[in-house]
């Protein structure tokens, strides 16, 4: 049964008008929406692919497109060496982000990077390197919809949590029968699977069985002894063989079991799907639509291939279409300049801008990962994204033979602000700030040279890090 | 310049709003500075002293359009403007005025230190009393009396007046245990009495209960000053009601990002990491040619459609990001205060007291720091991070002395949760009943909360004695002003004595 077919037969269409919705064919700032939202912003193919195709055709493109090998050579730095991930952070982060700048199918990376940070695990607390890059290929063959069409989520759960890095990090390779340690039993059921309080407000699980759930997933440790193929194994007898009782259901529970018993706790599917909505809508989902996803989610025996697709299908990816109103993470953001931009991994300036602005991927600051929305904005990053378009602008104009911007000494304002926009990717940009741009163009010197290539160098920053560009 | 079609409204005023390029000059003068007071209802200019900092940093601020002075402009362009900046609630002038009419009366200023992760009270301070109960609760973990051992265990050092019951853990007191630094927790403790030179109030156990052993439910219950998830922080309420509607940096999380304690439903707030690059910049252009935080400030005020929050969201922190970029930008090259140890934590402390001391109306300064959520290698982990705070604790204090300001600023030092009083092998779990403290000359010092005692625990923790709101609550109405049943829901909450004095 594919599924898609295994879908309960109850979907009312009248909860999915069309207009505006999902069969309307595609514009170009739809297209623009669904780039960002479940990309890291169009291309100027993408734009041409999928204009004009429904929305359910066009996400059924991203979803099916498998993850491929990535586009171009990979990143060297300027004298010439590959990057060494395993030898250098900063390197094991800019690893990832070539492969979010080079990905053929950038929604396979942005569902590793929402894995990421659900399944937050810091690389401070987690050596050797090779332990994290472990994790994320886990995380990639479950987001790689295309190849995996089967993925669903309570396998993952299975294994990241008997997963090496996790192990690690949660401190699950020191608890034993005996000894335990409550840390992954508590975050399985906190942070990975249920949430402290149902949506009613009462409390999904009690301290109990945060001790319970410590009880049955013992016995896990690790063999790093050989750092580039590091192994979880289980000990028999560090597991605590006897009966627990989790949420209410008593038994002699492995970990697996374990997993399968919250993961069947009634608030696991609302807590997951209200989450992942989340990652690509910035308005709550409201009951019925919550309802809806719970049924495909569950009724998909927790697949993600359903979920994902219901989600993005759903008009309100589209809502206020006109002004886009969902705020970029800071990794979407820079890997959307760079992108724009066609700029490859050379040095360290993406590394240092995210650093600015607050999200380090593989360094999240708590267990929890980042906290996102509306708090990723404030006096102090929106220096730091201003700063980072800035930065990753002049490494683009390093790259030209004039080394900054065409001089066009004719150009009007207009055609100068046109030049900017086209420069970076022909971001959204509003009316207003429009016309204050143009304004600017108008008033500021252009009597030489000098004057006209700054006019360029200002123009196109504000485009790319200017408020209207932190919005998708 | 031709009439362009495409320019709207919107765009006009903003235009008239931007500072011309290449003409804007300083305005220094306390004389214009008071004809402002004409159109607005601040106090007459003789009882406010202009600030330099607050002047030097607002000209390059100030809409001037050719031909009109800054009276005139104040008259006529402000109701101009009103209508696109009513868009995002902010008035450059207004918010000018405000900030140096706080900065001219500068009131009582709180740092709040939170210690992230859950900072492990017990090897903080050592209950000598049940010593026994505690080194057969964590025998890995438990510090010696006396001297540290070489080689071994690290010792322990009686708090003065706690008759011999509590010992600070060697990490954090002066001397050989402390890098011999001559400063550490004990010599802000004093003799514990609550007189001079006992600048340190300390609750052992304070908290919640029933205490919920999530990190980030106790943290947002920490933050909200209420045992729910709240939109405002304790402190966001506090602004709202008693703060600046105008001065974003009356609050300021010395972090990357705004600490919810200070989230508040109106009142603008701010982040500050430091003080290099607090203006937009683009690279190879002259600030001469274009003033590039100036040129921000038309294309952040453009107005955003209904309901559309983050697209507001963006416009607004932009636009309250020229406004800091104006104070801030006269602070660069500021000196900073020698004493503190090297470390991320003394870096923000000596911003922290460049900004209390500098007359921009600054009143609470907030600072996340640590990483205490000591599961596993406790004593490799904590015990650096408890000598680090001590040391920059004491030279920030020192700081303040010499700055002049001391006597008005608490520092209140806390964390979400305390641990368990049982050890899991090399670390401690999640437990309750933390370690709050609070420092200052204004501060009575000394233990202002029960022991609880490590024979009678609740679930293997530390009974609850001081509920944390009480703190807060005191914090509201003897220190920052104002009625803590309005801050602090669910009240009153008694601390049991006064937190001053």
């Amino acid at each position: 049964m594919s599924p898609r077919r295994a879908v309960p037969p109850r979907r009312k269409r009248t909860r999915r008008p069309a207009a505006g919705g999902a069969q309307a064919a595609l514009t170009e700032p739809m297209v623009d929406r669904l780039m960002w939202r479940a990309g890291f912003g169009p291309s100027e193919a993408d734009r041409k692919r999928f204009k004009g195709m429904g929305l359910h055709r066009a996400v059924d493109r991203l979803m099916s497109d498998p993850r491929g090998p990535a586009a171009g050579p990979p990143p060297r730095r300027r004298d010439g060496s590959p990057l060494r991930p395993h030898e250098s952070d900063t390197d094991l982060v800019l690893a990832w982000c070539d492969e979010m700048i080079r990905t053929r199918n950038p929604l396979v990376e942005r569902l590793v990077f929402f894995f990421h940070r659900h399944f937050a695990t810091q690389r401070d607390e987690v050596s050797p390197p090779q332990l994290m890059t472990q994790q994320n290929a886990l995380f990639r063959k479950y987001a790689d919809l295309g190849s995996n069409r089967i993925s669903d989520f309570k396998s993952l759960v299975y294994e990241v949590g008997e997963g090496p890095a996790m192990l690690r990090f949660l401190t699950g390779e020191d608890s034993r029968k005996g000894r335990l340690n409550e840390n992954y039993g508590r975050e399985l059921m906190e942070l990975f699977c249920l949430g402290v309080t149902n949506a009613a407000g009462q409390p999904n699980y009690t301290e109990a069985d945060v001790v319970e759930a410590a009880r049955a997933s013992t016995g896990w440790q690790i063999n790093d002894d050989n750092p580039d193929a590091p192994t979880a194994f289980f000990t028999q007898s560090r597991w605590d063989e006897g009966p627990k009782t989790v949420l209410g259901r008593t038994g002699a529970f492995n970990h697996r079991q374990l997993v399968d018993v919250v993961t069947s706790h009634p608030s696991h599917a609302p807590f997951l799907v209200t989450k992942l909505w989340g990652e690509f809508i910035p308005s709550a989902p409201d009951a019925a639509t919550v309802r809806d996803l719970v049924r495909i989610y569950t009724g998909n025996r927790f697949r993600l291939r359903p979920l994902v697709r219901r989600i993005l299908t759903h008009p309100a990816m589209l809502a206020s279409i006109k002004e886009p109103a969902m705020i970029k993470p800071p990794v979407v953001f820079a890997i959307g300049v760079m992108r724009a931009l066609g700029l490859g991994i050379t040095d360290d300036t993406l590394f240092n801008t995210l650093r600015d602005m607050g999200q380090v991927p593989y360094f999240p600051p708590t267990v929890a990962g980042w906290e996102g929305g509306a708090s990723w904005l404030n006096t102090n990053t929106a220096l730091a994204r201003f700063s980072a378009a800035n930065r990753l602008l002049s490494l683009k104009y390093a790259t030209l033979p004039t080394k900054a911007p065409e001089d066009e000494p004719g150009e009007t304002p207009k055609q100068a602000f046109a030049r900017a926009h086209a420069a970076v990717g022909r971001p959204w940009v509003g009316r207003g700030t429009k016309s204050s741009l143009i304004y600017y163009a108008t008033k500021a010197r252009n009597t030489s040279s000098n004057d006209r290539i700054a006019r360029q160098r200002v123009l196109r920053a504000f485009l790319l890090g200017g408020p209207d560009a932190q919005v998708m | 310049m031709a009439h362009d079609p495409e320019m709207d409204r919107d765009a006009v005023a903003a235009a008239a709003a931007a500072p011309d390029p290449g003409t804007a000059e300083a305005v220094r003068c306390a004389d214009c500075a008071r004809s402002d007071s004409l159109v607005t209802d601040l106090d007459p200019v003789d009882r406010m002293p202009i600030p330099v900092e607050a002047v030097a940093g607002f000209p390059d601020g100030v809409p001037r359009a050719k031909g009109l002075d800054r009276r005139a402009f104040l008259r006529n362009g402000v109701l101009g403007l009103a209508s696109i900046y009513a868009a995002s609630r902010i008035d450059w002038t207004r918010a000018y005025e405000a900030a140096v009419a706080e900065g001219a009366s500068p009131a009582n200023q709180l740092v709040m230190i939170y210690l992230n992760g859950g900072n492990d009270g017990l090897n903080t301070i050592v209950p000598i009393a049940d010593y026994d109960a505690y080194t057969a609760a964590r025998p890995n973990l438990a510090r010696a009396q006396g001297p540290s051992v070489a080689g071994g265990r690290v010792g322990s050092t009686v708090m003065p007046g706690t008759g011999g019951a509590h010992a600070w853990a060697n990490v954090c007191v002066s001397g050989t245990g402390n890098n011999n630094d001559t400063r550490g927790f004990d010599t802000l403790w004093g003799d514990g009495s609550g007189g001079a030179g006992s600048d340190l109030a300390v609750w052992p156990a304070a908290d919640y209960t029933p205490a919920n052993r999530s990190h980030f439910d106790s943290r947002d219950y920490w933050f909200a000053g209420a045992l729910q998830k709240m939109t405002t922080g304790w402190l966001g309420r506090w602004l709202d009601l008693y703060g600046s509607t105008d001065n974003p940096l009356q609050a300021v999380s010395i972090d990357s990002t705004i600490s919810k304690q200070i989230r508040a439903a109106r009142a603008p707030v701010s982040a500050v990491r430091s003080l290099n690059g607090v203006e937009f910049r683009v690279d190879n252009v002259a600030t001469s040619l274009v003033n590039t935080t100036e040129q921000m400030a038309p294309v952040a005020a453009a107005a955003v459609g209904k309901g559309n929050d983050g697209l507001a969201r963006a416009r607004e922190t932009y636009a309250r990001t020229v406004q800091v970029s104006r104070s801030l930008r006269t602070l660069v090259g500021a000196p900073v205060a020698a004493g503190y140890p090297q470390s991320d934590l003394s870096n923000r402390l000596q911003l922290a007291a460049v900004l209390l001391s500098a007359n921009l109306g600054v009143k609470v300064i907030t600072l996340d720091w640590g990483s205490l959520d000591t599961h596993g290698n406790q004593l490799a982990s904590q015990d650096p991070q408890l000598t680090t705070l001590s040391r920059a604790l004491a030279a920030f204090r020192d700081d303040l002395t010499a700055r002049g300001i001391e006597g008005r600023v608490m520092t209140v030092v806390f964390s979400e949760f305390g641990r368990r009083v049982a050890s899991n092998n090399t670390g401690t779990d999640h437990g309750a009943g933390g370690l709050m403290m609070a420092m200052g000359s204004s501060v009575r010092g000394g233990f202002r909360g029960e022991f609880p005692g490590l024979r009678a625990l609740y679930q293997g923790d530390l009974r609850v004695t001081t509920d944390f709101r009480a703190v807060y609550s005191s914090v509201v109405s003897e220190w920052l002003g104002g009625d803590p049943a309005a801050v602090i829901p669910g009240g009153p909450f008694p601390l049991g004595g006064p937190l001053a004095g």
